[in-house]
């Protein structure tokens, strides 16, 4: 009996456990890859909305095509200097062609008071700063002001670098993400 | 009725038994799950970092740019070449990340292929620990990069945005970078219209089959066997495939031949031996050794226990075999349909294998994301077209289907809606004939036709119901074969039609 033969006629089990464990890890994989994703929050720069160590369930397709970052989203980023090793997850806050300043401690969306009800008032904005952000641009911050490493430091980012939209924290606990 | 009926004592065996792979397979789903979590990525909530000690060192890092992409790092190639993006050739990559010390001055020196300096955009990307950092052009071919205040924890990235064509990238790179841009939709569409395509392709080749060896319903009626010919081989000549009625009417065949008897009582079912007949068929003695092991009877228990103690019955498949091998010597099949069908499985086998390989070659080499992945999938469903079709290809031979002919004008004497009249071999002959209904699909029309005559109990079936009528005997005969013989041929291998 030829090898293909034993796999047609006597591989049965092997053939229909192959069969499954195929369908299932290619259906995770193309889900993973295209649509749905889990990560890990590492670090605390998105206190007090995003903890470290939270998983958190990222739809990969949000800003793909004509899918455009809303203002308060929560967005995953390729980190512009190092795109292929390094992702940080923030806030968008400016979008393109707009002028973002950061003034007295507050964020001045072409010289109007941007108002960020996810943050506890009494949190401080700083350094202070002026960005012109180009077309196709967008400025990204993470909620803990003092204590994250954004577009403050590192400019606005293309839309090119935005990996997805931060939808819900699914573990230790379940929420939805606040953008407004 | 066969085919729907499963009622009380059956019904939580039937259940039972798939629930054993149900969950198994949804352990698989489950083990799968927890790896993908596990798998999850950490993603920086990054945090700033402040400006450390310094200690007074300058660093110098000459970084250049060859004609063919490679970015050399202090002569070195570094893993990352040139970036072609649609409208310039870019460079962006970490030069220092986490240096260990700190430095008051970094100063990266980037030489360019062509003198495309003055063209070109540039940034430093200075952060976790710097001071202020510069870009400047140094000459039309170097560019120079400087950050002050660098701390230990710090990531230097370098940015230039160099006129499109100023690299000649190497032709790997050239056919990576053209197919990653073809747009989305073209991948989603071909991986849609390549199953599209088989689908149809495949359908109109299974209507040409059929056209060709098309059996017109018959307008007489054969209202005795056209021939002797076992039940199940019908049902194979019919459906060109084994399905639960060809194992059902085998059992119901056994048991008016006599080889087994059938007993329902109120705690459940059970099969018993009654003779041992030589002229039974190689296939029929492998059912029977499933059924009866080595023993005289069989209870329901017992039979649950052969077929739940595996989750495949090389018996089973045995069975199958003989029956499309007996239907084939007749020359009913120009192939034995089980062996043709398998050519088409193993092309559909085969294409699934490399549509695989494809799928995780493109995940491979192909990034952000790797929509050519979806024609990979295409092919892959296609696939799986192909396996699935391959059963229902055509193959009789004339003979075949003129036999087919006799035995569909059989069929319709069986389902005709007028009664049978009375004679004193009434119940032989709806005893005799009820396993070709079964593979027929019409036995509730065949036991229609008797409901007018006074009903007497087979002598193969024992029951300690009183007055049991022609209803009744079919309501309680026809789940418990339905339970048996699906549950047997859910055991069949899945290499085996």
């Amino acid at each position: 009996m030829t090898f293909v033969n034993r796999i047609l006629y006597g591989g049965g089990i092997v053939l229909d456990l192959t069969r499954w464990v195929v369908f299932a890890s290619v259906l995770i994989v193309v889900v993973n890859t295209f649509w749905l994703t889990f990560f890990i929050v590492d670090g605390l720069s998105m206190e007090p909305n995003l903890h470290n160590r939270e998983l958190v369930l990222l739809q990969k397709s949000a800003y793909r095509g004509d899918g455009l970052p809303q203002r308060g989203e929560v967005a995953v980023v390729r980190y512009p200097g190092d795109p292929e090793h390094k992702r940080y997850v923030k806030r968008v806050v400016g979008m393109p062609g707009e002028k973002v300043k950061i003034s007295d401690g507050r964020v001045y969306i072409n010289g109007t008071k941007l108002k960020e009800l996810y943050i506890p008032a009494t949190v401080i904005t700083e350094p202070e700063g002026e960005w012109q952000i180009g077309t196709g641009q967008y400025f990204l911050m993470g909620d803990n002001r003092p204590n994250s490493n954004d577009s403050r430091y590192f400019g606005p980012v293309e839309k090119r670098f935005l990996v997805g939209k931060a939808l819900a924290i699914m573990f230790p606990r379940t929420s939805t993400i606040e953008t407004k | 009725m066969l085919g729907g009926i499963v009622t009380r004592s059956q019904n939580g065996g039937y259940f039972s038994f798939y629930k054993r792979k149900f969950l198994f397979f949804s352990l698989v789903f489950a083990v799968a799950g927890i790896i993908w979590w596990l798998s999850a990525p950490d993603y920086k909530a990054d945090e700033a970092v402040g400006l450390l000690g310094q200690e007074g060192a300058k660093l110098e890092i000459p970084v250049a740019v060859t004609d063919g992409g490679l970015i050399l790092i202090d002569g070195h190639a570094a893993k990352k070449r040139v970036d072609l993006l649609p409208d310039a050739d870019e460079v962006r990559l970490p030069i220092v990340d986490e240096p260990g010390r700190s430095y008051d001055l970094v100063e990266i020196t980037l030489s360019l292929p062509k003198t495309v300096a003055y063209e070109s955009e540039y940034e430093v990307l200075p952060i976790h620990g710097t001071g202020a950092g510069t870009a400047t052009v140094i000459d039309a071919r170097t560019i120079s990069y400087r950050v002050v205040d660098v701390g230990s924890k710090a990531t230097i990235s370098i940015v230039a945005k160099l006129p499109k064509g100023t690299v000649k990238p190497s032709l790997k790179q050239t056919l990576v970078n053209n197919i990653s841009g073809i747009d989305v939709n073209v991948w989603v569409g071909l991986g849609v219209v390549l199953p599209t395509a088989t689908i149809v392709i495949s359908i109109l080749l299974v209507f040409y089959q059929r056209r060709k060896q098309r059996i017109d319903q018959p307008d007489r009626e054969i209202t005795a066997l056209p021939m002797a010919l076992p039940p199940a081989i019908v049902g194979v000549l019919v459906h060109q495939t084994v399905r639960p009625r060809e194992i059902a009417a085998t059992l119901v065949d056994l048991a008016v031949r006599r080889d087994i008897i059938i007993l329902d009582r109120e705690r459940g079912f059970a099969f018993g031996k009654h003779k041992f007949d030589q002229r039974l068929l190689g296939y029929e003695k492998v059912l029977l050794s499933k059924i009866f092991n080595k023993s005289i009877s069989s209870n329901r228990a017992e039979i649950e226990k052969r077929i739940n103690s595996h989750f495949y019955s090389r018996k089973i498949s045995v069975v199958s075999a003989g029956m499309y091998i007996l239907a084939t010597r007749l020359g009913y099949f120009k192939t034995n349909p089980q062996s043709i069908h398998a050519k088409y499985k193993l092309f559909g086998i085969l294409s699934f294998f490399v549509g695989l390989a494809g799928f995780a070659l493109s995940l491979l080499f192909f990034k952000d994301p790797p929509f050519i992945a979806f024609f990979w999938l295409g092919m892959m469903v296609t696939s799986l077209l192909v396996i699935t079709v391959a059963s229902h290809i055509p193959i009789r031979t004339p003979l075949g289907q003129e036999v087919l002919t006799n035995w569909l004008a059989f069929k319709k004497f069986l389902s005709n809606p007028a009664p049978i009249p009375y004679t004193p071999d009434v119940w032989r002959t709806f005893e005799e004939y009820l396993p070709y209904a079964i593979v027929f699909d019409c036995e509730a029309a065949w036991a229609r036709r008797f409901y007018d005559h006074n009903f007497t109990i087979p002598g193969w079936y024992t029951t300690d119901k009183d007055g049991l009528d022609l209803e009744d005997f079919c309501l309680s005969l026809f789940p418990i074969i339905s339970y048996v013989s699906r549950s047997l041929i859910a055991l069949r291998e899945p290499g085996f039609e």
